[in-house]
């Protein structure tokens, strides 16, 4: 959960900021709908690294792993698994 | 914290300069008014090991770190006056050359990485396109999946090394409604079935440097010609193109490193209303601008050396050297061709040349205004 709170946190505060939103539905695209686009991405992995402690590497850097906000936890857990 | 070069290092900008200002120079002024790219002085570069210089010796490299190798870049752009024969080559090793070399398959790097070390292929690079520049991943070029292939159509501007090159790194979406995620690299090679490469593209500079359009019909590239998985595109160009920003700017360092002595020993010698006009401030201070230019640009430039070589990534820093590189490479131009008064505009001293280069420094590996936006982004703004 807490997983989930932080990287929507991210997500609102840093990345798409613009949007002006208070929440994001863990299914929406966040691809299609732009609320994470070219720039924000690199600025998204970076924040994220740096919350978790995890690595993103570049080979992991697909859709499944960034299109919505629970394919985005997953990801994140996963990596704090494997650490 | 210790800001001195190594031995090692220093001997191997001392062996570029000397190989650069013996092998690669002659003939400099009407290879450029001819637009001539030359593949003699392609493979002496490579024999030299400029293009390995980064890539593992498995693969016919040097295997340096990337410390020496933006040091070999510098003494590069020192000692060629021939800035596209140095573009050319940085194209192929950052936009070619290590994608393939850190996202391509065993099968990939052994196919590819030997002949573009050793000068025997030449690589070029298709993301732009005529509707899709700084906003590269709104390209149009598609890939289909059809059984063993896919099937790229599309059109790409701006590649540079294309008329002359033998394989390509290709970007196309394989799913337009993924935006910058449906983007992934192909390997094409010049004769795919459904390749060609169009008309040259005259250019202000950078003229040994030939460019075209890459037109893409029904394209037949083998599924074993993707790089990496699909929708990975996005971060092996930034990847690539951090590479780029990080590496291509180091030889413009040289370059301002040998135009400011070039205007020292001019303003020295060159005597107006009796006196050396370096004894005039209006002519010293452009002088002391550009060596504080170029100490700054050398401390941002292996700062990002640093941070790759010790975290992997310098995304902030690298835009912030391109831009600061690029934008003083152009000034250090002006300021060179101001000093040298009207010899300065004149072909034959070559400093007008070099200005011609240097615009295309604030275009190329993404404009100003991008490094710009980028910079913003990463403070928050």
């Amino acid at each position: 959960m807490k997983v989930l709170e932080d990287v929507e946190k991210i997500l609102l505060t840093e990345i798409a900021v613009d949007l002006g939103r208070e929440s994001l539905d863990p299914d929406e695209d966040l691809l299609a709908q732009r609320i994470i686009d070219s720039l924000g991405v690199v600025r998204l992995i970076v924040s994220l690294e740096k919350a978790f402690g995890i690595e993103v590497i570049d080979e992991e850097v697909v859709p499944e792993n960034f299109q919505s906000l629970n394919s985005l936890v997953e990801y994140v857990e996963q990596k704090m698994r494997n650490k | 914290m210790d800001f001195e070069f190594t031995e090692e290092h220093l001997a191997i900008k001392k062996s570029a300069i000397r190989f650069a200002q013996k092998a690669l120079s002659d003939g400099m002024i009407e290879r450029d008014r001819d637009g001539v790219f030359s593949r003699e002085l392609w493979r002496k570069c490579a024999d030299f090991g400029i293009q390995g210089s980064a890539f593992p010796q498995e693969y016919g490299g040097s295997d340096a770190d990337i410390l020496s190798t933006m040091l070999l870049m510098e003494g590069l752009g020192y000692g060629c006056k021939d800035s596209g024969l140095i573009f050319a080559i940085n194209g192929q090793m950052w936009t070619v050359q290590m994608p393939i070399l850190r996202f391509g398959s065993d099968a990939q790097k052994d196919r590819y990485l030997p002949k573009l070390c050793s000068g025997e292929w030449i690589g070029a690079h298709g993301m732009t396109e005529p509707d899709s520049g700084s906003d590269a991943f709104s390209l149009s070029t598609t890939a289909k999946l059809e059984g063993d292939y896919y099937v790229l159509n599309g059109t790409k501007t701006f590649s540079t090394n294309a008329p002359m090159a033998d394989v390509f790194m290709v970007f196309a979406t394989v799913d337009k409604r993924k935006g910058f995620m449906g983007v992934t690299g192909f390997i094409v090679e010049k004769d795919f079935p459904g390749f060609s490469v169009g008309k040259d593209i005259g250019k202000m500079g950078l003229r040994t440097a030939p460019m075209a359009e890459l037109i893409l019909e029904d394209c037949r590239v083998p599924v074993e010609n993707r790089l990496g998985k699909e929708g990975n595109g996005a971060a092996i160009f930034e990847d690539a193109i951090e590479w780029e920003r990080s590496c291509i700017l180091a030889s413009l360092l040289g370059g301002m490193e040998r135009q400011l002595e070039r205007c020292i020993e001019y303003a020295k010698e060159r005597k107006q209303f009796g006196k050396p006009i370096g004894k005039y401030q209006s002519v010293a201070n452009k002088i002391v601008d550009m060596k504080v230019r170029m100490e700054t640009a050398r401390l941002i430039l292996y700062k990002v050396a640093w941070m790759k070589q010790a975290h992997g990534k310098a995304t902030m820093e690298a835009a912030i050297a391109k831009l600061y590189l690029s934008e003083s490479w152009i000034k250090s131009c002006l300021d060179a061709i101001q000093i040298h008064g009207g010899y300065g505009y004149t072909t034959e001293f070559e400093l007008e040349r070099d200005l011609r280069d240097s615009v295309a420094s604030t275009l190329y590996s993404g404009t100003s205004e991008i490094q710009r936006n980028i910079i913003a982004r990463f403070l928050g703004l």
